[in-house]
């Protein structure tokens, strides 16, 4: 009792101080703020963003562009966290040997009336939605820096049908289609991919993801072109990390660490 | 107009029918009947809403050379609505059968619980 | 940005915030955080940030309520206080 008092104490005070700290912001979309308008003659960051992006970089997509170009040092480390997250799950949930045959769930009963139903109404539309789900998942990323999406958002609904295999059928069945080797290997092969763009402009004498000097690997018409098609390849490596996490983080939640029998 | 006045009467139709949906949740007695106002009303209503989206987008239509991209809209809205068609129900099939296999008990008329263990068999 | 859209889903928010933090059933918990989820999902698409609202909708109330399902079903149903 004692502490959900001091707890709420907390929690009002700071929200009170954010508060107060809100007052000060300016108001949303106000073109005349510092964020918008700049400092003085200084052009802003979001006025130079709006007006060069495309100029740089041939990406209609703003926000991608900042994210997997301008930005490209923190996207890799914000997958390399997911990435983390995956193995973290991995080293804390994963049992083998005879602790998996202590912890396993008991297969339910099945071949009753009822779940004969559930199997075939569920499975059928399954069958229909999830392929449908896997082509829009595949165009998020293709066409993240033209529309909205990228890797994150891609490799998320990816993963979701995969979970959606597991839920529907048992996770036999989507582990047959999505081993733990092959998930694993994805999720290494994912962040090497990211890091292989910034070692090869390293390589090419340019600093760590500056994508610009590419046009000599890809063959493109110019510096612009070369750092459109390394974002998405970046994205590519994103989605690949995120969709083997998210199915990993999944299979080793829903069966304690098994991988038989789960949810 | 005509064409504002066919996407309004969709839109306002889809919208009594989430009334009679949500009313349904609230006043129905046991989790099936609930189960089952939500999903049919809610499935039929967002086509509904979808379709008079959809119809609302011709407004703009002129020909088919300069205006291709508002039929571009068109298809994704009529593929959202082919989605819902299919996972809305889904969905709530599966969620009663969960419930079933739970043993949620439903509310049943006096006399008749037999009748209704002879037609769906517990296991 | 709608004003009045704001200030309703601002409130829905709140309620549902609250809500799934004092319901006991961690089951209906997690449902209503998903629900917490896509209303953050709405103001942000409302307020014009396409991208993050997409990986609001992805994340927030799709992956991570099947999560804490996944979770739930493995532990227990009830919370403690």
């Amino acid at each position: 009792m004692l502490t959900k008092v001091f707890a709420t104490i907390a929690v009002v005070i700071t929200g009170g101080l954010l508060l107060y700290g809100v007052s000060d912001f300016p108001a949303f979309g106000d073109p005349h703020s510092p964020a918008n308008a700049g400092v003085g003659n200084e052009e802003s960051i979001s006025q130079y963003f709006i007006t060069q992006t495309y100029k740089d970089t041939k990406v209609p997509n703003i926000v991608t562009a900042v994210l997997a170009d301008y930005r490209g040092y923190d996207t890799m480390f914000e997958t390399v966290v997911i990435f983390a997250a995956g193995i973290a799950i991995f080293a804390i949930l994963r049992v083998t040997g005879n602790e998996a045959e202590k912890k396993s769930i008991k297969p339910p009963l099945d071949s009753s009336i009822n779940g004969d139903h559930q199997r075939i109404i569920v499975g059928t539309t399954c069958r229909i939605v999830i392929p449908v789900v896997q082509m829009f998942a595949l165009y998020v990323v293709a066409h993240g820096h033209h529309s909205p999406g990228g890797g994150f958002q891609g490799g998320v609904i990816l993963g979701a049908s995969f979970i959606l295999v597991a839920m529907s059928e048992d996770l036999n069945a989507a582990l047959r289609r999505f081993s733990e080797k092959t998930y694993l290997t994805l999720a290494c092969v994912g962040i090497l991919i990211y890091a292989g763009f910034g070692l090869m402009c390293q390589f090419l004498e340019r600093n760590f993801l500056d994508y610009g000097i590419l046009q000599k690997v890809l063959f493109t018409d110019g510096p612009e072109m070369a750092r459109s098609h390394s974002m998405l390849g970046v994205e590519v490596g994103v989605a690949f990390t995120v969709t083997a996490i998210m199915f990993a983080i999944y299979a080793n939640l829903s069966s304690r660490g098994v991988l038989k029998n789960g949810l | 107009m005509i064409i504002t006045i066919i996407s309004m009467a969709l839109v306002v139709g889809g919208l009594v029918f989430f009334l009679g949906a949500s009313t349904g949740l609230i006043r129905f007695p046991d989790f099936y009947t609930r189960m089952h106002a939500a999903g049919k009303g809610d499935t039929l209503s967002s086509l509904l809403v979808l379709l008079g989206f959809a119809v609302y987008q011709l407004k703009d239509f002129q020909s088919f050379s300069e205006n291709w991209l508002v039929l571009l809209v068109i298809v994704k809205l009529l593929g959202i609505s082919a989605f819902i068609l299919l996972t809305s129900p889904t969905s709530t099939h599966a969620l009663m059968d969960a419930g079933w296999e739970d043993e949620v008990e439903p509310e049943i008329q006096k006399g008749r619980e037999n009748h209704l263990n002879d037609d769906y068999p517990k296991f | 940005m709608i004003f009045a859209f704001d200030i309703i889903i601002l409130i829905f928010l709140v309620v549902a915030a609250i809500i799934s933090l004092s319901v006991k059933d961690l089951l209906s918990s997690a449902m209503i955080f998903g629900i917490y989820g896509f209303l953050i999902c709405l103001l942000w698409a409302e307020m014009g940030a396409v991208d993050v609202a997409f990986t609001e909708a992805a994340v927030g109330a799709g992956v991570s309520a099947v999560f804490f399902i996944a979770t739930i079903y493995n532990t227990r149903r009830r919370s403690s206080d």
